[in-house]
């Protein structure tokens, strides 16, 4: 079937539309840049949908769990090789991306015998001052984008992704406090999963803290943590306005 | 995916020498005790090399995760790499599993490092005497825990105190005589009252050891005491040791 270029297009056509298809249940994972540190978010029914991955990376998807564990596994081994191999400052995520896990996506997207890897991803990596700090999008084709404008998230719809992306950036203030944060991000999420349009969204005068029936995961890479890990996991009720 | 960071690395972390063995930079005092807080570890900062002093400036208590201290006495190339071994073995098993290790695995994991390293402690180049000391996290009633070890891998837990290095000779009997007949003994002393203590057994010991020293309170220099509770380590800072020493230890 490859030997005919045409039938190699379709079937990687094929896939990619089988991917999105899979993805399209999966609820968005959000990353924003603040002072304090990364905020990774995310909603889901048990699963974890945000990761440690190492001293100042972390990670949010969403996807098959399996993939999900997949790409875990393999951006948390390349890491510590790297971090023993050499130091923990040579661990950065451009490297870990470029060398070790977008190849390995796009490796597993063109195989077109074998089953593909169904994730949408976003990571992290923590400077030590906000400027510093590295958002990445990576698809499960292994393209990948930087963010350089302190907000990313993962989610299976292209144009909701960005317009959820331009609101949260226009509804954070300078000074909001990491509650508030969280409040917008899940805001964004209740409205990416409800196909609402951000148009019409406002922020919530109360802060959000959970969403009914689910359980809201977050996580921040604490610049002020001393220390070499950076990684602790926050529960948004104990969070101060 | 079994955790096992090791099985990554192409070959084993430490190594397997057969050559002959050059002038070994060692000599160490380093011990562990209880007291009132959890534990407490202290150690000197020289480096010997023979005769010759190496470095009056090297950090012997290292930690290893949040809650695993590793003191180290013997060859330091080996012992630093032991170390940093396990510092990134604990952090992959907790990451990748998603989970912290046991007390014993982590325990067991220095020991299996001590027994690879057989060849080079049997050949007089490489040898490694660690003290260890952790908290079962999963165990909400577990105190911390002192563990020390033969060259060779074997693991002891120690009730009261442990030393390790050349000068822990003289600083164990005193340890005993504070344990037997000490007023209060170390295990009920607090922290301030432990720093003293432990400084005085690093004075005390540098009398009497050439290998240890860097520690001298008169001429500001003090020594790494870090202390280990349920809630993790401290590092007792040089601000700190001095209050201690010019409140109790003078």
């Amino acid at each position: 079937m490859t030997e005919e270029p045409y039938r190699w297009l379709e079937a990687i056509g094929n896939r990619r539309e089988y991917i999105r298809e899979q993805i399209k249940g999966g609820t968005p994972v959000f990353a924003v840049s603040r002072p304090e540190g990364i905020l990774l978010l995310g909603v889901g029914q048990g699963q974890s949908k945000v990761f440690e991955i190492y001293d100042r990376h972390a990670f949010g998807a969403l996807g098959h769990p399996v993939d999900i564990e997949k790409i875990r596994q393999a951006a948390i081994e390349a890491a510590h090789v790297e971090g023993f191999t050499r130091s923990s400052k040579d661990v950065t995520l451009r490297r870990l991306i470029s060398f070790a896990l977008s190849t390995t996506l796009k490796n597993s997207f063109e195989q077109i015998f074998s089953p593909p890897l169904m994730i949408e991803s976003i990571f992290a990596e923590l400077g030590e001052t906000q400027d510093e700090d590295v958002l990445v999008r990576v698809h499960y084709d292994g393209h990948h984008r930087y963010e350089t404008d302190g907000v990313v998230i993962a989610f299976s719809e292209a144009k909701q992704e960005e317009d959820a992306v331009a609101w949260i950036r226009r509804a954070l203030k300078a000074k909001d406090s990491l509650a508030q944060v969280a409040s917008v991000c899940l805001t964004a999420w209740q409205a990416l999963v409800d196909n609402k349009p951000f148009a019409e969204l406002n922020a919530p005068e109360e802060p959000l803290v959970k969403i009914e029936g689910k359980t809201v995961e977050a996580a921040l890479l604490d610049r002020k943590l001393s220390g070499s890990v950076h990684y602790r996991s926050l529960d948004l009720n104990r969070l101060k306005n | 995916m079994n955790g096992d960071f090791l099985a990554l690395l192409p070959k084993p972390p430490v190594a397997q020498v057969s050559a002959s063995a050059p002038q070994i930079v060692q000599g160490t005092t380093v011990f562990a005790f209880h007291c009132r807080e959890g534990v407490i570890i202290a150690g000197d900062h020289r480096a010997t090399a023979g005769n010759t002093i190496f470095s009056d400036k090297t950090e012997k208590i290292l930690e290893l995760d949040s809650h695993s201290l590793m003191a180290i006495a013997g060859v330091p190339a080996t012992a630093f790499e032991m170390a940093r071994t396990l510092q990134t073995t604990f952090e992959y098993y907790r990451r990748s599993q998603l989970q912290s290790m046991s007390l014993q695995a982590k325990i067991r994991a220095l020991s299996k490092l001590l027994r690879d390293n057989i060849p080079a402690t049997l050949q007089g180049f490489g040898v490694v005497a660690p003290i260890f000391a952790g908290v079962e996290l999963s165990d909400p009633k577990a105190s911390p825990c002192i563990y020390f070890y033969d060259p060779l891998g074997a693991q002891f837990e120690a009730a009261t105190y442990a030393g390790s290095g050349s000068g822990s000779g003289s600083i164990k009997s005193v340890l005993h005589y504070l344990e037997k007949w000490g007023d209060p003994p170390p295990a009920e002393m607090s922290l301030s009252d432990a720093t003293a203590v432990a400084i005085r057994l690093l004075m005390t010991a540098s009398e009497f050891d050439s290998a240890t020293g860097g520690v001298n309170p008169e001429r500001d220099m003090f020594a790494t005491i870090k202390l280990l509770t349920r809630d993790g380590i401290r590092t007792v800072d040089i601000k700190e040791q001095e209050r201690c020493w010019k409140e109790k230890a003078r």
